[in-house]
């Protein structure tokens, strides 16, 4: 078991060693442009070809998969750690506080969270990441809740979790002393598929034109392989290959947390 | 009262109360995150005089709640004011105008999703495929369901659009339907495998139930089975997948609009947050949060017609 769960982390190491050591090795910083090459094939000198304006798209990938894979873990994490207490408090204390929460949560991961993100977007004046992760943690906290809810719903009638009360603890001694330690392996599940998600999400975003301003983004270069779809494949290609590699390998990465 | 007319009152108000909420995050977030939102319309070169002027225009100048109520009783009344760019031009109008193009698309999306997902969980549920080409199934669904639309949908359209040129490009004005069916279709593909899932799923919990068995005995041949008898008792899971697939659907909307630079919804936002037409960007993204709510109600009332379960709430 240990063995087939190391395994899954096997796809999103690779990714991250690979983009570090493009990144590293890169000899020019991402995104540095040079018209004369614009748009030039695959190459032994830029073995992913050139983009728009000449942008070497090997340094400008590897890098933008590491600022994609930083931002999905923070924005997962911040999810996890917000909902997963509140899914449970809310099934401790039952009544009306679970019903909202639950049709909360069913609101919230239904919701088109891409047009929200675009709509609070539009307040700043070129988006960041922090303004990005921000955004995306607005509904990341949903999911976690909804697994935390289910669980501690058999949970609470444990005998572990009545004796507890029984003894005298409080409802947040219960609660982060007996109830959210035993939540984590399955709400844990939940981080893969968020991060993933964000990854793409963080694409869509950068590929209607609301990227960080630097511009070093997977959704940048599909845009790019768009726009020069005839002339130039090779940018759309490599784009679109790096956004299912990441979120992929993020997929596959939440696995590990699902065996136990 | 009523069941069914209960469930349906609580959904509406909830709608209700999600678009309000929607619209607020959208004007609080215009006029409280930092920034001028008139210096966010104008550039950092605007003179003093331009920026009172845009103040006044977008009533930026009087109280925040003043400006609330005043947001508010447009919102109900449909009338947020002109839009910013094309003075003279009501912003609901251009909303309007943009919402038909993106209810289509999404429409014909959903139509195709779910038509195509319940199709091949039938196919996979029933005795006409052996186990192997049955778990292949399977595992396509998941592999669709996880594909993200950003990356397939260009290169799906490079590749059938650009070179073997079979459909044409969705954004061309003479593509008409072809170009509709070809948008839709993209836009279907992650949902039909999402509801082939749920639907595959649920028609293994009734595939051994009596009442198949006893169809079967009469002499119904198996897509009767399956189609007639079968499948009226997952319906359920089916339209409530299509409804919180609703939201991914919209989202995926705007991308495809983007890159075919089909008219619609998405690319109103798109242009009224570059151009910050705030006016309309308001009334955009409050029209596509209506569009959802109006959908996702649509999925409860047909439960509710379809499913006599769901009315008794035993579903």
């Amino acid at each position: 078991m240990r063995a087939r769960r190391v395994l899954d982390l096997v796809p999103l190491v690779l990714v991250l060693a690979a983009s570090a050591l493009a990144a590293a090795l890169a000899a020019e910083p991402a995104g540095r442009l040079d018209p004369a090459r614009a748009w030039s094939s695959p190459s032994a000198s830029s073995i992913l070809g050139c983009g728009e304006a000449g942008v070497d798209l090997l340094p400008l990938v590897a890098s933008a998969e590491l600022r994609a894979i930083a931002l999905a873990v923070a924005v997962a994490l911040l999810g996890f750690s917000i909902g997963t207490p509140l899914g449970a408090a809310a099934a401790l204390v039952r009544g009306r506080l679970e019903r909202g929460v639950d049709r909360a949560c069913d609101l919230v991961q239904a919701f088109p969270s891409f047009i929200l993100a675009l709509a609070v977007l539009s307040a700043v004046r070129v988006p960041s990441r922090v303004h990005i992760g921000a955004v995306f943690a607005l509904t990341a906290w949903a999911p976690f809740a909804r697994l935390a809810l289910a669980q501690t719903r058999v949970l609470r009638d444990a005998a572990f979790v009545e004796a507890a009360v029984a003894l005298g603890r409080g409802r947040a001694g219960v609660l982060f002393g007996h109830v959210v330690p035993n939540l984590l392996g399955v709400v844990a599940v939940q981080l893969g598929s968020t991060a993933a998600a964000i990854v793409v999400s963080e694409a869509a975003l950068a590929f209607v034109g609301l990227g960080p301003r630097d511009g070093v983004s997977l959704g940048g270069v599909l845009d790019q392989g768009v726009a020069a779809m005839l002339r130039a494949p090779h940018v759309l290609v490599v784009g679109a290959v790096a956004v299912f590699v990441t979120s992929g390998a993020m997929l596959v990465a939440g696995r590990a947390a699902a065996q136990r | 009262m009523n069941r069914s007319l209960r469930l349906l009152l609580g959904r509406a108000v909830e709608a209700l109360l999600v678009v309000v909420g929607l619209a607020s995050l959208v004007f609080f977030a215009l006029r409280l995150l930092p920034g001028d939102p008139a210096r966010l319309v104008l550039g950092d070169e605007a003179s003093a005089g331009e920026l009172a002027r845009v103040r006044a225009t977008l009533h930026l100048d009087e109280p925040l709640l003043a400006q609330y109520g005043r947001f508010l009783r447009g919102l109900f009344t449909l009338d947020l004011g002109d839009s910013f760019r094309r003075p003279g031009t009501a912003a609901m109008e251009r909303v309007g105008a943009a919402l038909l193009p993106t209810a289509e698309l999404a429409t014909v999306a959903v139509g195709l999703g779910a038509t195509l997902g319940v199709g091949i969980a039938v196919l996979a549920s029933g005795p006409w495929l052996p186990p192997g080409g049955r778990r292949w199934i399977d595992r396509a669904l998941i592999a669709v369901a996880a594909a993200p639309l950003v990356a397939f949908a260009p290169v799906v359209t490079w590749a059938l659009a650009a070179r073997l040129r079979l459909v044409p490009l969705p954004g061309d004005p003479d593509a008409g339907a072809a170009g509709l069916l070809f948008a839709g279709a993209l836009l279907a593909l992650p949902l039909a495998a999402h509801v082939g899932r749920i639907a595959r799923a649920s028609l293994a919990e009734v595939a051994r139930a009596p009442f198949l068995a006893v169809a079967g005995a009469k002499g119904a041949r198996p897509l009767r089975v399956w189609v007639v008898h079968a499948l009226p008792a997952v319906v359920g899971p089916i339209v409530t997948t299509v409804a919180t697939q609703l939201g991914a659907l919209l989202g995926g909307a705007v991308v495809l609009e983007r890159m075919f630079e089909r008219w619609g919804l998405g690319t109103l936002i798109l242009e009224a947050y570059s151009t910050r037409d705030l006016p309309v960007l308001e009334g955009a993204v409050v029209a596509a949060g209506l569009l959802f709510v109006v959908a996702q109600a649509l999925g409860t009332a047909t439960l509710l017609v379809i499913d006599p379960r769901a009315r008794s709430g035993r579903a």
